[in-house]
């Protein structure tokens, strides 16, 4: 039982540890600190995994918030405070402009290629919102832009996302 | 609720991405339960973004997986040695439960193997002792009827109506004795033996009343009785009685070459 469990969380590290570490590098700019956060969030997947809840979403949704939240806490431990932090808006606006927001590795199959048949406002909501991490609200404030607009385009782009990916 | 009009909120993308406060992601989790519409909309939002993200995603060094499962079997190793039997896995508990049931049901089986033993002791305890009582009830019976039989020939013996006529051995039988116990009045004869000889299964004792010098039959007994037996009732005028041995069933006329015992009505 015991190996079986370890070889669960082998499959799941094998399967998605490239997924969550690009979430917590979006939070996270150094690399090594944001991989010693990609091992916290296994070992709490590891400890944790008897509480997961299929009612209430798919194994990916719960190791994706627990990896949000451990990298959140991380930017406000005393020690990452001593690093220099990523979060500053600007820095990833410009990232974003550069177009080479991710800096660390080569992306598994290409987000910007995914997206790029989104219209732009779309495909910069979704940017903002899923891989920057940015709240819905936190965008529109920055950006200047009515919250409903910010939920509308977001569906819209969620919508097509889905399309494109054939989910019906 | 408008479930067309939730959805469009895009409360489930925010649901999804864990960016709801504990009120609204339970209200949600809620809602999840009850519109089967929407559990399949959520379905197909966290599938788009499980894809976004795996498409997002940044390969880590092979040193980090090595290194968390370094972590992880050192943290596991003695943490699970010492919490095998709590917290261990199920199949070690079902193990544990396996070996319990089967220890359960073997010293079950043993008890029960050995109530029952007792049982069948207890049990064949019980008939001996109702057999006991059953034979201490009859002999409390016997001996109730012995005492009720003895008080009524006591009282038989000391009515002063009854007269007490001794027969003593003739020279058939010379060391033979029997009482007779008569009542004039009522006719009542009673016979106590106090030494007869044994007689064969063919012959029987028989008693006789001399009524104005003719034999007069007073019934047949054996030797084998205490006490007084009550013999054929017998009118006024007897003034001797005698016992001869008969064919057994009794004669009609005595033998007297037989006679055993015999004695005389004193007068009062």
């Amino acid at each position: 039982m015991q190996s079986k469990d370890r070889d669960a969380l082998e499959y799941l590290y094998d399967h998605y540890a490239g997924a969550l570490l690009g979430v917590i590098s979006r939070v996270i700019k150094k690399e090594e600190i944001a991989e010693e956060v990609l091992q916290d969030v296994f070992l709490k997947v590891w400890d944790k995994m008897e509480s997961y809840d299929s009612s209430k979403g798919k194994l990916f949704t719960w190791m994706l918030n627990i990896a949000r939240n451990q990298a959140i806490d991380k930017t406000r431990s005393k020690e990452f405070s001593k690093e220099k932090k990523t979060g500053d808006i600007d820095n990833f606006v410009n990232r974003i402009d550069n177009e080479d927001y991710v800096e660390q590795k080569v992306e598994a199959i290409g987000v910007s290629e995914l997206l790029k048949a989104l219209p732009d406002e779309q495909r910069f909501i979704i940017d903002q919102h899923y891989l920057k991490g940015y709240t819905q609200s936190e965008i529109a404030e920055e950006f200047n832009l009515p919250l409903g607009t910010v939920k509308t385009r977001m569906r819209l782009a969620m919508k097509e996302l889905r399309n494109l990916l054939h989910i019906a | 609720m408008n479930i067309e009009e939730y959805i469009s909120s895009g409360i489930l993308e925010a649901y999804a991405l864990g960016e709801l406060s504990d009120q609204e992601r339970s209200e949600v989790e809620k809602n999840l339960t009850v519109f089967p519409l929407l559990r399949e909309e959520l379905t197909r939002i966290e599938e788009a973004q499980e894809r976004l993200f795996m498409a997002a995603a940044v390969v880590p060094r092979s040193a980090t997986k090595k290194n968390l499962f370094e972590k992880i079997d050192v943290q596991q190793a003695p943490a699970r040695v010492i919490q095998m039997p709590q917290e261990n896995s199920r199949i070690g508990f079902w193990k544990f439960a396996a070996a319990a049931s089967v220890t359960i049901a073997l010293i079950s089986s043993y008890l029960a193997y050995d109530y029952w033993n007792r049982w069948r002791k207890t049990e064949s305890n019980l008939s001996d002792l109702m057999a006991q009582n059953q034979r201490v009830a009859q002999d409390y019976n016997t001996v109730n009827q012995r005492l009720d039989q003895i008080e009524n020939d006591l009282g038989i013996m000391n009515n002063p109506d009854f007269q007490r006529v001794v027969m003593k051995g003739t020279p058939n039988a010379p060391s033979a004795q029997a009482s007779v116990y008569w009542n004039a009045s009522t006719k009542e004869v009673y016979l106590s033996i106090q030494d007869m000889k044994e007689l064969t299964d063919q012959n029987q004792f028989q008693l006789w009343a001399i009524i104005d010098g003719k034999p007069v039959d007073a019934g047949v007994f054996d030797n084998n009785f205490a006490g007084l037996l009550k013999m054929k009732d017998i009118a006024t005028g007897a003034v001797t009685f005698a016992v001869t041995i008969e064919p057994r069933g009794g004669n009609e006329s005595p033998s007297l070459e037989t006679m055993q015992v015999a004695g005389n009505v004193i007068k009062g």
